[in-house]
Parts: C-alpha cells; sequence; structure tokens
C-alpha cells in the first residue's frame, strides 16, 4: 500500500497517510486491521503536582490571613491593621497563584481581573484611611496601567512580526503615560507639574524611537538580533 | 533483589552535567533504544535478565542525587520495575522519576525497550547495554549459549576500569576551541497537549542506502545530513522572507570511543553543529553532500575534538566556578543551554551506525530502533540505526505538523529509494 502523494510505502491498514495526512485509496485491507504498535498506556498527567502546589499555596495564604484577622482581633477588639493583610493576601492570590489554575486560558482577561483586583485594593484603602485620592488619582492610574499593559499584551499575540515597531510604540506610551500619572498626581497632591515625567518621558521616548529605527534598517536590527538575542 | 550493602556513588562525566541542569517538569533528555524479538516477551524472565546485570552494568543502575556542588549519581538499592509500555515513545520521564532510577525497561507484545536517562550513558554505551539484556533474556527463555562478542559482556566478570571511566578529562586537549558560532534557522509548530510524541520511522535497505551515498561520494551520515539540510532549507525559504534567514545546521553526535581508543560505557561523544548558509546562495543536493562530508572530514579529527573537550572541561574544571553552589550553577547552565547552546543547531542527526550481534542470537531479532527525544527548545529530533540490513530512520516530534518528515521521506523517494513508513499514529 502506498501514498500516492509522497510515494512511500505504508503499514497495512492505516487511513491516512502519517506524513501528508492524505487518505489512502483502494486499502485492501480494512482499516480496523492495523495492528497498534503501542499500548493504550498515557502517563499520569503532571497537572496533579501543579494542581496540589497552587492548593498548598492556596491554604497557607488563607491561613496566615485567619491568623492576622484572630490576632487583631484580639489586640484591637475589631479588624483594624488584619484588612489590609487579608485584602492584600486576596490580591497577590489573584495576580500570581489564580492563574496557574487555568493553563490554557487568556492572559487577557486576568490582566483586566488583576487591574479590577488592584482598583478594589487601593479604594479600600482609601476608604479606610478617610482619605480623598482614590477618585482623581489611583482609579484613573490603575486604570491607564491596565489598560496600556492589556494593549501591549494583545499586540504582542495577535500581530506577527513588527515586534519592534510595537516595542517602540509602546515605550513612548510609557513615556506619555506617566506624563499623565504627574498631571493627576498635580490634581491630587498639588505636586508641582512635569517634574520627574519630562526626565523619564525623554528617555522613552528616545529608546522608542531607537527601536523604530532600528525596524526600519534591516543591517541594525538584524545586528542587534545577533548581538542581543532581540 | 536488594543490594543496599553495595550501594555506591558516582560523580556525573563532563558531558552529563549539563541534562540534569536543563530538565524541568515534562522534559528531559532521554532517548530510548528498542528491540523487537521473534515472540512475546515474558515479564517475568525479562525482570530476572534485568536483575541479573545489575553488577555488571553499576554506572546504568543509579538515581539522580543532588549535592551541594554538583549533581551525582547513586547506585539504585535494587534494579527498576519492568513496565509495560506507553502510548507514545520517550513519555516524559518527570524529575522524581529521574531521582528513583535513571533508565526504565519497558515491554509490549513482541518489542523491549530501554530508555535512558543521558547523564547515565549516550546511545552507543546504551546499545551495550540493550544487546547485553537481550542476550541474557535469551539465554534464560532459550537457554541459548551467546559467545562474547559484538559488544557481548562476560556477567562473570568484573566491570573494569576503563568501562567506568569519564573518559573526556583524559582526552582533553591543551588548548580549547572556540564556542563561537552563528545561530541557526529554528524549527517551531503547533504543539501537541499533553505532551504526546509522533514517531514517523522510515525503513529504507542499508545496502541500497550505501549505493546511494556511494553515488554522490559520501558517508550515510553525511548523505542523510545533506538530504535534510535540502528539506530543512525549503522549509524555511516557505516560511520566512529572505531578509529573516539564517544558517541552516544539523547537530551530529560523534561517537570518540574509536577517536580516542577508549571502551567507556558512560558518555563519550560530542556534538558537531555542520550546515550551510542559503543566503550565499542555492545549493544542489550533490554540492550538499560534499559540504557535509568535507566539514565532517575537516572536524572529526582526534586534535580538533580535544580541543572541544578542552572547552568543555576547563569550565568544569575552572575553580571559581567549582565554587559556586549547584543552585546558581543550574540556573546558570539553563540560561546558557537555552539561550545559547540550543540556537546553534537546527534538528539532531544521530546516527548509530550498524548494530552487529553474535549469529546466535540474530534469528531472534527482527528488529533494533533507536529514538532520541525532542529537545529543549525545539520540536524535532532524528535518529538512524542500521541492524539486519534494514536501516531505520526515525523522526521524533512534539508538534502536530509532520512537514520535515514529508520532505525528507519525499526526497529519499525521487531519489528511487524505497522507503516503508510506520508510525504511532491511530486511525
Amino acid at each position: 500500500m502506498y501514498c500516492v502523494q509522497c510515494g512511500v510505502r505504508l503499514e497495512e491498514g492505516v487511513a491516512r497517510c502519517p506524513l501528508c495526512n492524505r487518505q489512502v485509496i483502494l486499502s485492501e485491507t480494512p482499516i480496523s486491521n492495523k495492528p497498534q504498535s503501542y499500548s493504550d498506556r498515557f502517563p499520569q498527567e503532571c497537572r496533579h503536582a501543579r494542581l496540589t502546589f497552587l492548593g498548598f499555596l492556596t491554604t497557607l495564604m488563607a491561613v496566615a490571613g485567619f491568623v492576622s484577622f484572630i490576632v487583631c482581633l484580639k489586640t484591637q477588639g475589631h479588624a483594624a491593621w488584619s484588612g489590609y493583610v487579608m485584602l492584600g493576601l486576596a490580591l497577590a492570590w489573584i495576580i500570581f497563584v489564580l492563574p496557574g489554575f487555568f493553563k490554557k486560558s487568556n492572559p487577557l482577561v486576568f490582566i483586566a481581573l488583576d487591574t479590577l483586583a488592584v482598583g478594589g485594593y487601593l479604594l479600600y484603602i482609601n476608604a479606610s484611611l478617610g482619605h480623598h485620592w482614590f477618585l482623581s488619582f489611583a482609579f484613573p492610574v490603575t486604570l491607564l496601567v491596565g489598560g496600556l499593559l492589556l494593549v501591549a499584551v494583545c499586540l504582542y499575540r495577535n500581530i506577527k512580526g513588527g515586534r519592534l515597531y510595537i516595542t517602540g510604540g509602546l515605550l513612548i506610551a510609557l513615556g506619555n503615560l506617566l506624563m499623565l500619572i504627574e498631571f493627576f498626581q498635580h490634581l491630587t497632591f498639588q505636586t508641582s507639574m512635569f517634574v520627574w515625567s519630562l526626565y523619564a518621558v525623554s528617555a522613552l521616548s528616545l529608546m522608542g524611537l531607537f527601536f523604530i529605527i532600528a525596524a526600519m534598517i534591516p543591517p541594525l536590527k538584524s545586528y542587534m538580533e545577533r548581538k542581543y538575542f532581540m | 533483589m536488594t543490594k543496599a550493602s553495595q550501594a555506591k556513588w558516582f560523580r556525573l562525566d563532563n558531558a552529563a552535567l549539563i541534562f540534569p541542569a536543563v530538565m524541568k517538569q515534562g522534559w528531559s533528555n532521554v532517548f530510548r533504544l528498542s528491540c523487537e524479538l521473534d515472540a512475546p516477551l515474558d515479564p517475568e524472565i525479562l525482570r530476572q535478565a534485568v536483575n541479573d546485570l545489575y553488577d555488571r552494568f553499576p554506572t546504568f543502575y543509579v538515581r539522580l542525587k543532588g549535592g551541594f556542588f554538583w549533581h551525582y549519581l547513586e547506585q539504585m538499592r535494587s534494579s527498576p520495575v519492568i513496565q509495560e509500555d506507553y502510548a507514545y515513545p520517550l513519555t516524559p520521564m518527570g524529575i522524581k522519576a529521574i531521582r528513583q532510577g535513571c533508565f526504565r525497561v519497558l515491554y509490549y507484545q513482541n518489542r523491549l525497550a530501554v530508555e535512558f536517562f543521558h547523564s547515565v550513558t549516550d546511545g552507543s554505551g546504551g546499545l551495550v547495554y540493550l544487546k547485553n539484556l537481550v542476550a541474557r533474556y535469551l539465554h534464560l527463555k532459550e537457554s541459548l549459549t551467546i559467545p562474547h562478542t559484538h559488544g557481548i559482556l562476560s556477567l562473570d566478570e568484573k566491570p573494569s576500569k576503563k568501562e567506568l571511566e569519564d573518559c573526556f578529562p583524559l582526552c582533553s586537549g591543551n588548548y580549547p576551541y572556540s564556542r563561537k558560532e552563528a545561530t541557526s534557522y529554528r524549527l517551531s509548530g503547533t504543539h501537541e497537549f499533553p505532551r504526546f510524541h509522533h514517531l514517523i520511522s522510515g525503513t529504507v535497505s542499508t545496502e541500497k542506502l550505501k549505493k546511494l551515498a556511494k553515488d554522490h561520494g559520501v558517508s550515510i551520515t553525511a548523505f542523510l545530513a545533506a538530504v535534510m539540510l535540502q528539506a530543512l532549507i525549503q522549509k524555511q525559504a516557505e516560511e520566512q522572507p529572505f531578509h529573516k534567514h539564517k544558517p541552516v545546521k544539523i547537530t551530529i553526535p560523534v561517537n570518540l570511543r574509536r577517536l580516542f581508543h577508549k571502551t567507556t560505557l558512560r558518555n563519550f561523544s560530542l556534538t558537531l553543529n555542520l550546515g550551510v548558509d542559503p543566503r550565499f546562495g542555492d545549493h544542489s543536493l550533490k554540492e550538499l553532500c560534499f559540504q557535509m562530508q568535507h566539514q565532517l572530514l575537516l572536524e572529526v579529527v582526534p586534535q580538533k575534538m580535544a580541543a572541544r573537550i578542552a572547552t568543555n572541561v576547563g569550565a568544569q574544571k575552572n575553580p571559581l566556578l567549582r565554587s559556586v553552589p549547584r543552585i546558581i550553577k543550574t540556573a546558570a547552565m539553563r540560561y546558557v543551554y537555552g539561550r545559547i547552546g540550543e540556537r546553534k543547531g537546527t534538528i539532531n542527526l544521530s546516527n548509530l551506525g550498524q548494530v552487529e550481534v553474535p549469529d546466535e542470537m540474530l534469528p531472534y531479532i527482527e528488529k533494533i530502533e533507536f529514538v532520541i527525544s525532542p529537545q529543549y527548545s525545539y520540536p524535532n529530533n532524528c535518529s538512524v540505526i542500521s541492524f539486519n540490513g534494514q536501516t531505520g530512520i526515525h523522526f521524533i516530534r512534539n508538534v502536530k505538523e509532520s512537514d520535515l518528515e514529508r520532505r525528507f521521506f519525499a526526497s529519499l523517494v525521487s531519489l528511487n529509494l524505497p522507503v516503508f513508513i510506520q508510525s504511532n499514529e491511530r486511525n
């Protein structure tokens, strides 16, 4: 029995050529007669070990949170500082542990979730301290950083090639974002405008421009690839 | 069979040092040698045969242990448990499994397979073990008296010092060879889940293959490497625009035993990255054959090999590096291996050559196969072995696409070499 496309002789009874996946036509031997060359035994998935580890981490964090709550209750009479600890642990769990349970999931979902979680944590701190910096500073900054991260991951995942252009563009965007952060800082805390962000935006814009220029000049690009594995 | 009182330990040989450092959950550098007999295997007799080889092959019956500065091998307290073969070859030998035993014996119907963690031995050493295991099995089952020729060792003799020695420091040259070389084209594909390995074996007549190679004026290894290069060059040309093209190089392990007249059963081979740069222009198959043959002839000489060994041994002997704790060394070695070491070659082509066994064993053995695992960071690998007039070319991959195999075997067919294809695909 031969594959009409590759010209190789095939085992009797195979349905398709393993090289080109072309269906074997006019096979004289019934397909079910192909001798099975390997057993049905599959190795145990390593997922169990991973899930056990993640479960252990979750328990450890839950115990740490609970202990801090009890200690705080005993010493202060109410959940004073333990709220920060418990919510901090919950935030760490959402950012570092939760993605481990979903091996093949979309990172964009987790970035959005992390942004919300960080926002929620900051809102709690703001409310419990009785300050008023959340709406004018923490909320927009968290949203902007989360948004930039989302855009970066989305671009890297979905656009093949043009990595240098994307990196360059993102660096420039990050510079502008830092300026905005300083603007919100000025609005909320009445600090001077554009003191530190100008240095950052100049450096990041220069770096971004360099990446874009490198992408436009193939010899420079290939030198960078060779030299720095970029 | 408990051997608690005899437990020994061995230093890892120079080539073996890298493998524990780079192993990860789901991947370790393992290879498989298997033998198909004329009748279904008897697991009880096989178990006895595995036990009987314990004293003769002390460096094989070991498990990996972690010391403060280096990993080392400790002799197992009992022989490994023999198991039924898995649904695919070279299923991941996890870190936990390697800490219990560095090789495993598998059986399925007529096939007996041994899968070795590479820190224990290389293909040639593994082949000696497989031949002796089959010889012992046949002796127990068929009461055969097999002469001690063609690599069959006497079980009454103690292992010689030469069989157990690390030959790398002994054969190291005085001047190191530069490791600097260009990075090569990388293969990629859609990864299989969960870690299924596709195996496609092409069987060709050794006589016809030898004649074809001779017609091109080269050895079998150089010829197969040239056909592989041609397939890879075509693949790169179709996948990427010209300005992204890279050199295409094949990693060929060289057995140093013949070159340095050694008989060690531990690792004693070095790899060479040989190939061409397609950016310089098109190469015909004839030109690729000459390139490979001449590069092999230029590189496989004792002086250059000794210099390459000197480079590796030098790093191992460096007092500063030696004093660094293993955990830091492991992290550094893993980084260098993944980012630099594996980027110098596109695919492995490991040819174990012609396997000879005593005439008494021949009627009972139908086939011998040799398979190497996919690499740390690239998905395809190829191994070759010849036995009893047939050459098996085994392609393993952990991705869905079989494009490389198709190009390679179609090239052989177009050169009038009939190929019989078998695979572990299911209908």
